[in-house]
């Protein structure tokens, strides 16, 4: 190829459709392009000129420009923008739809009989032409789990990892007031700035070496005895790169500029810690807490692991037991503190975590669900006890993060802290006489897992309970209506519904229109099967082993749950890199059109077993 | 114009007698596409000169670009740039401009044999530049220099296109307004690094097909109506 068509060559090697082809069969595929220009209004594919016009099909590729799509019934499919694809001619079951420019676009065209041959050379490249969602889903999860981890493992930012605004003081600054400032503000440097600008260093040591070793008068401004000719990084330097720098050049801090602004001072033992933040590190951390403060402490790295996991590709099903193991840790450690305060229980309790955490299921943002089982032997009296207890834990658990359930499910609230008799009625009140209200807020009921005191006090509850819910037809009708409550932002032509309002405009909330939809299904078939497991992916390999639900559908769930988890987690942290709070909702756009497609197949997985269910119990009576 | 066309065929006959036999006679027994038939349907191959200035008496070419297009799609296999090679040292300015320096330059094509090569690619075909009269007035140049022969063949010329096009929206022309890379951004075609004879050949190409959908929003056009007078 012409080195001089390089542009058009970048810019296809970017689309994520063809990641997975050799170079060789880009060059290719580069040649073999065919150039057109459709004005806004004019129709899409472009039809061809009179009589000549070749009846090739073709991939189309949008380089610039709108163009929407239309099926047989003109109703609107799909919009394709830059970057966008639309492959369907190339498909062995092409569905006819027609397009119209919405702006004046450029499109590239590459004949279908080329993407053929280049389907058979590449297993990756093809999936992307497997006919059903499924297929591509499961590839798009295949793939993002093989990527080598270790690639990935020094690629932080500097900017990761500068957690507070650098000291500074100005350069005529007195020795004797910077020290003072270094003092209070407990630094062991700080940044001498002229004005605006960033003009040396002073440090502990040159406080000693140059100043007192010297009997220098500490009235003398700070800029006789500080570090001139600084060397510095920009805040996208990776992590490895200043390393490097701060060992080759013996250094022990090393300003971090933003538009030449100081943003940070990056020291050695800022990456010691950052080295050192993994869970393991965490875990032991909170063993050796001694107060819910320095738990509250440890919990601020939270979500520095968050990215980290994040970065080394980890898969969102072992993100969610990582950080579900540490609320278990920082709980257990939190109630034998309180234990340590309050003296011993009266009598034998279980402390249970519902929602994510006791799914396995949470991420560095989650608020707190939690109940609390005691035994039957307790007396009214006792009852002070705990809800001390829970007081402590429930304050202790909102410090470190997990604020307080908004749905005041938790074991600071008196029903939800009760003894075995009341909890099996509450279950038997819930299956017996299911009422819609009561069982979304029973939903974080139905997954609770024991973390800490008797487990045993739960095993009678959840046995009874499994085995009244299996043989209620009404409770699993209404369950299964609870679970089709939220259904996914997918319209009837595979657009996305996007939030319109002033917070979150224009955005998907992938929790609850994604994910939770997935979690509640799963929690339909656990239900009405007798089957233990609260996590989602445990339920769903469980219901296809019992025969409950098919293979293929247990599977492509999973997959979906996974896809889903995986992009929000990747929004996650990239908001908290931003040094945004992490939530939520996900901008359509940000995500390449691969994704985007990706996530629609994940979408209409959802709906497709939503419509199963459907029919199935007839829910239209309940709802 | 019609007629001028017409002219040209002529002409393009009566230089075919006086021609020797080589690649010229060769480019010249091909007829030129008939003026009245329809753009979509006839080949057009976009040219681009990057050259060492624009004074055709004593400034030369440095590389060729060129790309055809077909019933309005621009296909990317028929690209082809060619450096020439040349005995003179490159203005300072000129190498700065296309990143063609004095080594590139010698390792170049002989210009008779790029002169070849190009009248075997415009055989047939109706030639499309932005600003033609620089690629025209070069090829002339050679044509006379190699074979002591006129060169003709049918021009579009995008800036012309484009001047008629914003006079008819009765568009202030401003003097730039008119250059390449400004007309590209009115129709929001993306901006390519400029100044290499195969990504400028490649921009005037795109430039035409934006230029042809403007004007003619049925794309119903016969080659007469493009044709610069």
């Amino acid at each position: 190829m012409d080195i001089e068509l390089q542009e058009i060559h970048d810019f296809i090697a970017r689309n994520t459709l063809f990641d997975e082809l050799p170079d060789s069969s880009l060059a290719i595929l580069v040649k073999n392009i065919t150039i057109r220009y459709l004005r806004r209004g004019q129709v899409f594919p472009p039809e061809g000129l009179p009589k000549k016009h070749s009846p090739e099909k073709h991939l189309y590729i949008v380089r610039s420009g709108v163009i929407t799509l239309r099926d047989a019934e003109g109703n609107l499919i799909e919009k394709l923008a830059e970057n966008d694809s639309h492959i369907s001619q190339c498909l062995e079951v092409s569905t006819k739809t027609t397009g119209l420019a919405n702006e004046d676009s450029l499109v590239y065209l590459i004949p279908c009989s080329l993407i053929k041959t280049l389907r058979e050379e590449s297993t990756g490249f093809n999936s992307h032409f497997l006919s059903s969602a499924e297929h591509r889903m499961k590839h798009a999860v295949e793939k993002r789990q093989q990527r080598s981890d270790s690639q990935n493992a020094m690629r932080y930012l500097v900017c990761d990892l500068t957690d507070r605004k650098p000291v500074m003081v100005q350069s005529s600054e007195t020795i004797a007031n910077t020290a003072t400032i270094m003092t209070t503000e407990n630094v062991s440097s700080a940044l001498v700035m002229e004005g605006e600008n960033l003009v040396g260093m002073i440090t502990d040591r040159d406080l000693r070496s140059r100043c007192i070793a010297e009997k220098l008068d500490t009235q003398s401004p700070v800029a006789t005895i500080m570090t001139k000719d600084l060397i510095t990084v920009d805040d996208k330097t990776i992590l490895s790169e200043a390393l490097l720098l701060m060992t080759r050049n013996q250094i022990q801090h090393l300003p971090i500029l933003k538009n030449k602004q100081p943003i940070g001072n990056l020291s050695v033992s800022d990456v010691i810690r950052h080295l050192g933040t993994n869970a393991a590190f965490i875990a032991s951390d909170i063993e050796k807490a001694n107060s819910p403060e320095a738990l509250a402490k440890i919990s601020q790295r939270l979500p520095e692991l968050h990215v980290q996991l994040v970065i080394a590709n980890t898969s969102a099903s072992q993100i969610g037991e990582i950080f579900s193991m540490i609320t278990d840790s920082i709980t257990c450690r939190l109630l034998k503190l309180a234990e340590e305060k309050l003296g011993p229980a009266p009598v034998p309790y279980l402390w249970l975590a519902g929602g994510s955490q006791g799914r396995n299921e949470q991420t560095s943002h989650s608020d707190q669900d939690n109940a609390l089982f005691i035994d039957d032997s307790m007396k009214p009296d006792d009852d002070k006890y705990f809800k001390a207890l829970s007081t402590y834990v429930s304050d202790g658990l909102n410090a470190c993060g997990y604020v307080y359930c908004p749905g005041d499910a938790m074991a600071t609230n008196p029903e939800w802290r009760q003894p075995v008799a009341v909890w099996k009625k509450y279950f038997s009140n819930w299956i017996e006489r299911p009422e819609k209200k009561a069982l979304m807020l029973a939903s974080i009921f139905f997954d609770l897992r024991p973390v800490y005191g008797e487990t045993a006090l739960f095993d009678d509850v959840q046995a009874s309970m499994l085995n009244a819910a299996q043989e209620n037809g009404i409770f699993i009708a209404y369950l299964v209506a609870n679970a089709l409550t939220h259904r996914p932002p997918l319209g009837f032509f595979r657009n996305f519904v996007l939030i319109h309002d002033q917070e979150h405009d224009n955005t998907l909330d992938v929790k609850h229109r994604g994910i939770v939809p997935i979690i509640d299904i799963a929690r339909v078939f656990a239900l009405s099967k007798g089957i233990k497991a609260v996590n989602t992916v445990e339920r769903l390999q469980a219901a296809c082993e019992c025969g409950a639900m098919s293979k293929e559908m247990s599977e492509n769930l999973i997959d979906a749950l996974e896809y889903i988890a995986m992009l929000r987690n990747q929004h996650q942290v990239e908001r908290i890199r931003a040094g945004k709070p992490a939530d939520n909702y996900l901008d359509p756009k940000s995500l390449s059109g691969l994704e985007r497609g990706h996530l629609k197949d994940a979408f209409a997985i959802i709906k497709s077993m939503q419509e199963v269910l459907e029919n199935r119990h007839q829910t239209g009576r309940i709802a | 114009m019609w007629f001028k066309s017409l002219d040209q065929n002529k002409k393009r006959k009566r230089l075919l007698d006086k021609t020797p036999a080589g690649a010229l006679r060769d480019y010249y027994q091909t007829p030129f596409p008939a003026p009245k038939s329809k753009v979509a349907d006839i080949p057009l191959v976009v040219l681009d000169f990057e050259t060492t200035g624009l004074d055709i008496k004593y400034d030369h070419i440095v590389s060729v670009g060129l790309i055809e297009i077909n019933q309005l799609g621009v296909n990317l296999d028929s690209a082809w740039h060619e450096i020439i090679k040349t005995s003179r040292d490159l203005p300072e300015q000129s190498t700065v401009i296309h990143e063609i320096t004095d080594d590139m330059v010698n390792l170049g094509e002989e210009v008779n044999l790029v002169f070849e090569k190009l009248l075997s690619r415009l055989k047939g075909h109706v030639l499309i530049a932005h600003h033609a009269q620089i690629e025209l007035g070069y090829l002339k140049k050679i044509s006379k220099e190699l074979y002591q022969q006129d060169f003709i063949i049918p021009v579009i010329d995008t800036q012309v296109l484009a001047k008629r096009q914003l006079q008819r929206e009765q568009v202030t022309l401003e003097k730039n307004s008119l250059r390449l890379f400004n007309l590209r951004k009115r129709y929001k075609l993306p901006a390519y690094k400029a100044h290499n004879a195969l990504s400028d050949a490649l921009s005037t190409a795109e430039l035409f097909l934006a230029l042809m959908a403007d004007l003619y929003p049925g794309l119903d056009c016969r080659l007469k109506d493009l044709l610069k007078n």
